[in-house]
């Protein structure tokens, strides 16, 4: 255990004094954000009013819709950039060294994971306390306690389940080359499979289907019915049923999957299998690479 | 006597390709032993396998009384080895005493225990002035330093160098080794170095020459010496072909290069007695030494015999 604390500590040292990975980890969040700034934000407004009175809510909900996006992206990223010490590890022989100590590959491998989810978890929450900042400073409201809460635990699944895959993807690769590939792929990919820069209704069926089987999106999902419950309300006060629900699925607050508007507990059931499921697998991969 | 390590018919395979061909030898406790070899003789391989990092393909390998590769013996393998590999491996971002402390605690060592190491090995090293700086802002020299007391950290029975001065400027080379010997005398340390600077095996109680997986040659420094190395003369004659009369009237065999005539000698005293005899001929000479370098290399052209 205390071996395990001690490569965790390393590895979490060797990430965040290295200032320019830390920067690239955020980089697809900052386009995002540029990006937002510079039409996606107008864009979204200007199609809104079409459905109901704008009102100074109705911008208050559009920032909302954007930061839950932005949070479960800086999941991804941020996880995935902290298993950049286990690329770098394995490619400068660095595990050798480790490895002259009796201590096993397995442990190694783990000390890399429990790195990822400590990073993931600091910058996530950084990055929630942003948010709220952003939020109220541009004349919305703090997120009620209950709200708060629920985004917290959501976050922490989202950095689990990001820990997870982002294992899964880093176990096929050996060098630092291709693990920059890699983080540019998944740093663009993320935006879309999220519905970040595109939302989802805005796509083809094809792909509105490949993002909510996309089980990293449901904590985007998941993130945004926490963020936006009281601005949703306060937006479409009194405007129908059918109206509300258009503009749910539309910008991916609620998933039609087939005709069925799948519940919370559903996309909450997603998320812990796709955790299951990666995790047998990449200790499955990682047994036989390491026969 | 015990024996810190003791191979037997050693075998590496790697596909069709044979790096390790069957080697058998014994360290002695608290000796200097040396590897030698041409890159790609199997020096490294065999190394790594003594460290626990590769798989043997067949033989028996034991280290400090422990059976490689049998149940649980491995972590204790290693718990009494350290390793200092030809690269650096420490990490650049963190200074030398975060670097040494976060390895040694891999050992599962106590706090305490940990701290007294350190203390133990920073005044071998001389540590004081490199502890709190990044070790990626250090010297060769002194990352060289930070190497190896990371592989004493946890105070192994044995010190594995893998060509541990390559790249190193003299003085640093110098300061390396005297670190190393003084810490193999003074705590009865076993070291195992593999190294192709033929001066550093010099100093090793026991020398092993590999070539192409296969042992051609060991014994004492002193052995080889007698045995490969001897020394030679090199002679510029006034007149070449009256010097070519000269050497094959004296039944001398001899190599030619620019002009320059390299004969063997059996001492230099012999090499006198050559020179009063021809010395109206010769328009200077040159009397060398034989040296661990000239071992190296007749063993590498002979082929050698074990």
């Amino acid at each position: 255990m205390e071996v395990l604390s001690s490569l965790v500590q390393r590895n979490s040292k060797v990430f965040r004094r290295d200032k320019t990975q830390v920067f690239f980890s955020l980089l697809s969040v900052l386009i995002v954000l540029v990006l937002y700034a510079v039409f996606l934000q107008k864009m979204q407004v200007d199609a809104i009013e079409q459905m109901t009175e704008a009102t100074p809510e109705l911008v208050t909900m559009v920032n909302e819709w954007l930061v839950a996006g932005l949070l479960s992206m800086i999941a991804v990223s941020t996880t995935l950039a902290a298993y950049g010490v286990a690329v770098k590890d394995l490619e400068s022989k660095a595990q050798a060294d480790f490895l002259t100590a009796p201590i096993s590959r397995a442990t190694i491998q783990f000390s890399y994971v429990i790195n990822a989810l400590i990073i993931g978890c600091i910058f996530s929450f950084i990055a929630l306390i942003g948010c709220e900042i952003f939020i109220v400073a541009t004349g919305g409201e703090l997120l009620s306690f209950k709200n708060f809460v629920n985004v917290v635990g959501i976050l922490f699944l989202s950095v689990l389940l990001a820990s997870i895959f982002n294992l899964f993807l880093v176990i096929f690769v050996n060098t630092q080359n291709s693990f920059s590939t890699l983080s540019t792929i998944v740093g663009t990919a993320i935006g879309f499979l999220c519905g970040v820069y595109v939302p989802v209704g805005a796509l083809p069926t094809f792909a509105q289907n490949l993002i909510m089987y996309f089980p990293i999106s449901h904590t985007t999902l998941l993130l945004r019915n926490a963020f936006m419950e009281s601005s949703i309300s306060k937006v479409f006060e009194g405007a129908p049923a059918s109206q509300i629900d258009e503009y749910k699925k539309v910008y991916g607050i609620v998933y039609d999957l087939h005709g069925n508007i799948l519940s919370t507990s559903t996309s909450i059931m997603i998320i812990f299998v796709s955790i299951l499921v990666l995790a047998i697998l990449s200790i499955i991969i990682f047994k036989k690479k390491n026969k | 006597m015990t024996f810190a390590i003791q191979v037997e018919n050693l075998c590496k395979q790697y596909g069709d390709f044979q790096a390790v061909k069957g080697i058998s030898f014994t360290v002695e406790q608290g000796s200097l032993f040396a590897f030698l070899g041409a890159n790609g003789a199997g020096k490294s391989t065999t190394i790594e396998i003594l460290c626990t990092l590769l798989k043997k393909s067949s033989g028996t390998v034991k280290i400090n009384g422990y059976t490689l590769d049998a149940s649980n013996d491995n972590a204790e393998i290693r718990k009494s080895i350290g390793v200092v590999f030809q690269q650096s491996l420490l990490d650049e971002r963190l200074t030398v005493r975060e670097n040494i402390l976060h390895r040694g605690k891999t050992y599962g060592l106590s706090k305490a225990q940990l701290a007294e190491n350190y203390q133990f090995i920073s005044t071998y090293l001389h540590l004081d002035d490199i502890e709190k700086r990044k070790y990626g802002t250090l010297s060769g020299g002194q990352k060289r330093r930070a190497d190896i007391a990371r592989a004493l950290i946890h105070r192994p029975k044995i010190l594995f160098l893998d060509e541990p001065t390559t790249g190193l400027d003299p003085q640093t080379r110098q300061f390396v080794w005297q670190a190393v010997k003084q810490l193999q005398l003074e705590t009865n340390m076993t070291v195992f170095l593999t190294t192709h600077y033929m001066e550093e095996a010099a100093v090793a109680h026991q020398v092993i020459v590999l070539k192409e997986g296969e042992i051609v040659a060991e014994g004492t420094p002193d052995a080889l010496k007698t045995k490969y190395a001897y020394d030679s003369m090199a002679l510029v004659f006034h007149n070449t072909s009256e010097g070519l009369q000269w050497l094959e009237e004296n039944a001398i065999s001899y190599t030619e290069k620019l002009g320059i005539f390299s004969i063997r000698v059996e001492s230099t005293l012999h090499a006198l007695a050559l020179l009063k005899n021809a010395e109206p001929l010769i328009a200077s000479f040159e009397v060398i030494k034989g040296t661990m370098d000239d071992v190296f290399l007749h063993i590498m052209a002979e082929g050698g015999v074990a």
